[in-house]
């Protein structure tokens, strides 16, 4: 990657955001900042609110109380649009558009912003390179991609217009270990090189330690710590989240 | 995919490309029955040599159609009877009203009546003549002498107050066997000896043909039913030598001439024209239509019905079943208003149009294009709420605004279902089509109507087995457009 695209990031903060989905509360009102350039994991169990946090960052969902910053500014309904294009978005099964092929699905957004088809070409291929996606997958449907290929491809869409921040929902929730693993490695290789904000969910305690330095611990739609691995490890906030380190299971010892 | 849009626009344009102008020569409708439109085929070729052009519109309905067709301007004139014009069409008019009183009740409506075409078609009671010579009965006073006689009557004779009740009361008749028959099948009920009398029209082909004999009306119970014409009064003024030549047509037509005539269609097969033609002692055109030349002007015109109304469906239905797609509440209205739409019976669809819009191609196309938005906007909604939430979520948070998803992404995936709509939409309405000829769109039901009306099986087959074909057809075209337009990424099989 050139040095252009190590630049600032965008600034998100949640200031007293809180959502509710009928009589469910997937949100208390909360405060969270994450800063430009920094790499966060968010997780929890199911239900915790932890995705329902990215889907407020991205104006997917509106907050009932509070708002969500960014870089200081309040969101507004009007500037979703454009804050969508400067984050890339990746969800756990890809999300990618069945009738269209891999190359398809990249060029949907640069398309629309007038990007000629030999640039949105040369994106790709630099992008295949970086994510370690075989050049002929591009040519594909989804249908004819493997789960790794497909992530891998929804991670290039996220990243084709070199957006500012990186979303990403479960990402790898969906592969076989050993995808999952080599995945691991790369994205974590990525996060590193790119300098964007980038805010990971998962549920994977071992995985998020890999990913980020910074933990943030949901429970009911609440923070209950917000720290770096052995924080959380040593430092447990509560019993909860002793519990929650600890359910991380280990392999067993050889006989 | 960036010729998505495109391609549908293409099948959207050869749709409704096929609109064609209509002349308008003097139009002169017929009945449902073979006198009417041989009566209506004689004032053609009436008009065609005083030379007028002339259009004859042949069986387009009822009574009440063509009474309302005439009103409208829709056509310029048809041929009627007295009896129904004091019996049903005009209200305080004696029943024995003459012709000269008719004239002055019609002539604030617009409408003008020639004299009598010298013929009476009436009610009448009729027996075997054998059967009647044994009984000595000539006259309708008669029968009280015979109380176990069986009377079959036609359903409309058993219910009209001018029919069976009144007939009773007025000559005290004392048979009490009297069952509902099909008038079709009353002669050979009588003929067979299952029934003993039957109601008839005066002019019926079958009287001799059965060696029927008409009991003499000796109480003048039955209105009389003068064969008349009757025209809208501008052609006075526009068409002057049209007028001239169907009053010339008054007291030409007897009652012998009229029953032959009806006799040599129905009994004979002759064509109607050919008849017609005899009559006036004058010509038919030359060049009698082929099997295929009249098989390709209803080809033309059966697909004109079902490609002019599918086409402006889609115009419609498809923006309605996005909007249905977008907004719940509304979505429910829209679907919840054109199945209601759907289940008027399409003979009542048909009829309903013509106050609206006359008779012709663009009532059959207004009613063919209503039955066609159900499949297409149902199927449109369903295609577009049916994709998966995660990819509503991944397009909206690309960055995308809302028409692009919609065209990029929301529509081609849908497109399955959508054309599925629109293919179903399609095949109903060939089959649906067919009813377009009883208000005068042509097509392929025009043969099946005069079939029916003959009997003739082969006359029906002639409608019929083009529309199973045409519908084939239809369906066909459709697997391969759906072919096209189907993105392949979504008929291939996802790999695990």
């Amino acid at each position: 990657m050139s040095a252009a695209e190590v630049d600032g990031g965008i600034r998100f903060a949640l200031d007293g955001a809180s959502k509710r989905y009928g009589n469910v509360v997937a949100l208390q009102p909360i405060e969270l900042t994450f800063e430009a350039g920094s790499t966060t994991a968010l997780i929890g169990s199911s239900g915790s609110g932890k995705s329902t946090v990215l889907r407020l960052l991205l104006g997917l969902e509106r907050s009932d109380s509070g708002c969500v910053r960014v870089d200081g500014h309040a969101l507004q309904p009007a500037d979703v649009l454009a804050l969508r294009r400067r984050v890339g978005y990746v969800i756990q099964d890809g999300g990618l558009f069945p009738h269209l092929t891999a190359l398809g699905n990249l060029g949907l957004l640069p398309q629309h912003l007038g990007w000629e088809p030999q640039r949105i070409r040369e994106r790709a291929q630099a992008l295949a390179q970086l994510t370690r996606l075989p050049p002929d997958a591009l040519a594909r449907y989804p249908a004819e991609l493997s789960g790794g290929q497909r992530q891998r491809v929804a991670l290039m869409r996220a990243l084709m217009v070199d957006p500012d921040a990186l979303l990403l929902d479960e990402p790898l929730g969906a592969l076989d270990p050993i995808v999952r693993h080599e995945l691991q490695g790369q994205l974590q290789r990525l996060f590193g090189e790119l300098g964007k904000t980038v805010i990971v969910v998962t549920h994977d305690l071992a995985e998020a330690a890999w990913f980020a330095p910074r933990l943030v611990l949901l429970r009911r739609g609440a923070v209950v710590q917000d720290g770096s691995y052995a924080d959380l490890r040593d430092r447990p906030a509560d019993d909860f989240v002793r519990q929650f380190v600890q359910a991380q299971r280990t392999l067993p010892a050889a006989p | 995919m960036t010729g998505m849009p495109a391609r549908l626009a293409i099948v959207l344009l050869a749709c409704v490309l096929p609109v064609r102008a209509l002349a308008q020569p003097v139009r002169i409708g017929s009945k449902q029955f073979t006198e009417s439109v041989i009566l209506g085929e004689i004032a053609r070729l009436a008009a065609r040599d005083a030379g007028v052009q002339a259009v004859h519109e042949r069986e387009l309905g009822g009574t009440r159609i063509l009474w309302k067709a005439l009103q409208q301007g829709d056509i310029d004139a048809y041929p009627e009877y007295t009896g129904t014009l004091t019996q049903e069409l005009l209200h305080g008019v004696a029943a024995d009203a003459d012709i000269a009183t008719l004239r002055a009740r019609l002539k604030p409506l617009g409408i003008g009546i020639t004299d009598s075409l010298g013929f009476d078609n009436t009610y009448a009671i009729g027996m075997r003549q054998d059967e009647a010579t044994r009984l000595g009965i000539r006259r309708i006073s008669d029968l009280r002498a015979h109380p176990s006689l069986r009377f079959g009557f036609s359903n409309e004779f058993m219910d009209r107050g001018d029919g069976w009740p009144g007939l009773r009361r007025a000559y005290a008749l004392p048979q009490t066997k009297v069952s509902g028959l099909d008038h079709a099948l009353s002669y050979r009920a009588v003929a067979s000896g299952a029934v003993d009398a039957i109601d008839l029209y005066s002019t019926d082909a079958e009287i001799p043909y059965y060696h029927l004999r008409t009991l003499i009306d000796d109480q003048h119970y039955f209105p009389r039913y003068q064969a008349v014409f009757l025209y809208r009064l501008a052609l006075e003024r526009d068409e002057p030598a049209f007028v001239a030549a169907l009053r010339h047509l008054a007291d030409r037509i007897y009652e012998q001439a009229m029953r032959a005539m009806n006799a040599a269609v129905k009994l004979d097969g002759r064509r109607d024209s050919v008849v017609a033609a005899d009559f006036l002692g004058t010509r038919i055109e030359a060049g009698r239509r082929g099997l295929w030349q009249r098989l390709r002007q209803r080809s033309v015109e059966h697909v004109e019905l079902v490609a002019i109304s599918l086409g402006l469906a889609l115009a419609l239905a498809i923006p309605l079943g996005i909007v249905a797609a977008r907004r719940r509440r509304l979505g429910q209205l829209v679907i919840a208003a054109t199945g209601v739409l759907q289940t008027v019976p399409s003979l009542a669809m048909f009829v309903f149009m013509i106050p609206l819009l006359g008779i012709g191609t663009w009532p059959a196309v207004a009613a063919l294009f209503l039955y066609s938005l159900l499949p297409i906007v149902r199927n449109t909604h369903a295609g577009l709420v049916g994709i998966a939430p995660e990819l509503m979520e991944s397009a909206a948070a690309l960055g995308l605004p809302q028409r692009v998803r919609l065209r990029r992404i929301e529509l081609p995936l849908a497109m399955r279902s959508i054309l599925a709509g629109i293919k179903t939409a399609a095949v109903i309405n060939v089959g649906t089509a067919t009813l377009a000829a009883l208000i005068g769109a042509g097509g392929y039901g025009q043969p099946i109507l005069t079939g029916i009306r003959l009997d003739s099986i082969p006359l029906i087959l002639e409608g019929a087995i083009p529309a199973a074909v045409l519908a084939l057809l239809v369906q066909g075209l459709f697997e391969l457009v759906e072919r096209w337009l189907t993105p392949r990424g979504l008929r291939l099989q996802p790999r695990q």
